[in-house]
């Protein structure tokens, strides 16, 4: 049975059906979106594995068999097509998505509208899900649509703060003229090949390479380091984040900022550019953008004192190593050190959305119990929430990338490769994790310092907060523990699979 | 000194898309003829084959919601999302139920 089309059907079921079910109380609703999500997550991995295993490209035709007209070599409908890099994501925005959701039942029990809150919830994992599926182009622009328009109202989820109104007005007239850009893009190629289909555009430019194409490609480019936050334009991150209820940002800066940025980024410049333009060109203007957006975002983390932006920070910094990893993948394209710098951008991708996903959520629990999410004032957490600041110091040490921590085995291939590849730029990879390290140690000496005041009357959070914590602190603990295991089994096919565009391509047309 | 640069930042993008969309070396407008089959294939097939493949003697609406179906349904759920979000972020502050 092809489970493919339930990965969508369920989240917008679950997604159209709570208006509905939220008539029948509060406990339903809740009730509700963890079973949705704890389903989708299921149909995940039984995807995830199915393409592991099988090792393929799995082609979905909506409303036909095959992709392919009558008796005519091109595409006319559209496809899904889902390789071992797009079920990685796809499972790892299922698990991410789960987590926030289970953790929401008792972090949102204070605010009011949770029907919508869990609808629109659901409506970004379909928006995630969808992009990180789909082999259209303008099929991607209308999930990446779904999942933005989601994502601005769930960062000004709570109206009654000024940040959160302030935040959700800048995200969404800075995402607005990223998507138009995108749309624009994707209207220059329709204009200048005719098609939609990703995979058929891929030959065609392959066969054409025009000026309008590289416009086009210079024009998504630039849409999605929007969306991805990378330095000239991460300003509506950090302060969207900060902003954003906790288990929301674990969501945008583990799941949103990746799928709709990096990794629609690497399907774009990979699998429909890669066989008409100049790869290394491009691969040294995403590298540029990577060396600034690591030092800037790592240096900006450093001096913040409210927590949640100096994870926002640290979340631009981060963004940084994916796409120096991507950048490098694409300038020495067929390469070994090509090879692993993307491998090593793909592992970090799932790593740092399961450890930054902790990490808000720990800031979350925080401030749900304290009320505060500035640092100066949270001394000594350590002594009233040893659990929450045990799984800050999982967390922390992930990001860093401490060898028992997952975060290591990825940062280790990126500055493996990049030292190969040029050793300035690794230079500059060593340059952003130092700064990170000390933005970490700051708030891990503030954790581990005397009781303030403030402080003395806090208790842990209940279950329902402490459980989804501790399931992404094993998660962390275990992928750690088999680093080299992962990298060959899945990170590095991964990365092959998404080099070789000649595959991508015959999937669909079928050797065409 | 942001405000000039952006300001020629998207003079540039002007000049850039002014150059694409001029025929002799980006974009063709009023295609006709062999172009036509060059540039617009998938829509002449869409305009051969939509009356027996889906049925319907409306060739937009045999796209929208047969071929492209899946596309239609996204659009439904972008207005489904946007209504929630609107309805999320207009209701009463939390502070007026308090004191209801």
């Amino acid at each position: 049975m092809n489970v493919l089309p339930y990965l969508i059907i369920v989240p917008l079921f679950g997604a159209f059906a709570l208006p509905m079910v939220g008539l029948a109380g509060k406990k339903a609703r809740e009730l509700w979106a963890v079973l949705i999500t704890a389903i989708t997550l299921g149909v995940a991995a039984e995807l995830f594995y199915t393409v592991w295993k099988g090792g393929e490209i799995i082609v979905y035709t909506l409303g036909a068999e095959s992709p392919l007209g009558q008796g005519v070599p091109f595409p006319i409908r559209i496809v899904w097509e889902v390789d071992l890099l797009a079920a990685l994501f796809i499972l790892m925005v299922a698990f991410v998505a789960f987590v926030a959701v289970l953790y929401s039942t008792e972090y949102m029990s204070h605010d009011t509208g949770l029907e919508k809150y869990y609808a629109l919830i659901l409506l970004l994992e379909v928006g995630m899900l969808g992009i990180a599926m789909t082999g259209d182009l303008f099929n991607f622009y209308v999930f990446m649509e779904i999942m933005s328009i989601a994502g601005y109202a769930l960062v000004a989820f709570r109206n009654d703060t000024w940040e959160g109104i302030e935040a959700g007005i800048k995200y969404m007239f800075v995402g607005s003229i990223a998507s138009s850009f995108i749309l624009l893009g994707i209207v220059l190629l329709y204009g200048q090949y005719g098609t939609l289909t990703m995979a058929y555009l891929a030959k065609m430019i392959a066969e054409n390479p025009t000026f309008t194409a590289k416009v086009a490609l210079g024009l998504l480019i630039g849409g999605l380091l929007f969306k991805s936050g990378a330095v000239p334009v991460h300003m509506w991150l950090a302060d969207a984040h900060p902003a954003a209820p906790s288990s929301i940002s674990a969501m945008l800066s583990g799941l949103v900022i990746k799928i709709g940025g990096t990794y629609a980024l690497a399907r774009m410049a990979f699998s429909v550019f890669s066989t008409g333009i100049d790869t290394k060109t491009v691969g040294w203007i995403i590298i540029l953008f990577a060396c600034v957006t690591l030092i800037v975002g790592n240096a900006m983390a450093v001096i913040q004192t409210d927590m949640k932006r100096l994870f926002a920070f640290s979340s631009v910094g981060q963004i940084g190593y994916i796409l120096l990893g991507t950048g490098i993948g694409l300038a020495a394209y067929g390469s070994d050190v090509g090879n692993i710098a993307l491998a090593g951008a793909i592992y970090h991708t799932v790593n740092h959305a399961v450890i930054k996903a902790l990490l808000f959520l720990v800031a979350g629990a925080v401030i749900h119990q304290l009320g505060t999410k500035n640092l100066n004032e949270l001394s000594g957490i350590a002594r009233k929430m040893p659990v929450t600041s045990f799984a800050f110091l999982i967390g922390a040490a992930a990001i860093i990338g401490l060898p028992p921590m997952n975060g290591f085995a990825s940062k280790w291939l990126i500055y493996e490769s990049s030292a190969l590849f040029n050793p300035l730029v690794a230079v500059i990879a060593v340059i952003g994790t130092a700064f990170s390290l000390a933005a970490y140690i700051r708030v891990l000496f503030t954790f581990l310092g005397r009781p303030s005041e403030r402080v003395m009357d806090a208790r842990e959070p209940g279950k329902a907060m402490l459980v989804p914590m501790l399931l992404l602190v094993a998660v962390i603990i275990v992928m750690g523990l088999f680093p080299w295991f992962i990298s060959d089994r899945i990170m590095i096919p991964a990365a092959k699979m998404l080099e070789n565009a000649g595959a991508y391509i015959t999937a669909v047309l079928g050797g065409a | 000194m942001n405000r000039t640069f952006g300001a020629l930042a998207l003079l540039f993008l002007l000049g850039v898309l002014l150059v694409v969309a001029s025929p002799s070396t980006g974009i063709k407008f009023g295609l006709g003829g062999d172009e036509w089959m060059k540039y617009r294939y998938t829509d002449q097939y869409y305009i051969e084959h939509g009356v027996e493949e889906v049925g319907g003697t409306n060739i937009v609406t045999n796209i929208v919601f047969d071929y492209r179906g899946y596309d239609t349904l996204g659009e439904a759920t972008v207005l489904f999302t946007a209504i929630a979000g609107a309805v999320a972020l207009l209701r009463p502050w939390r502070r007026d139920e308090d004191e209801e």
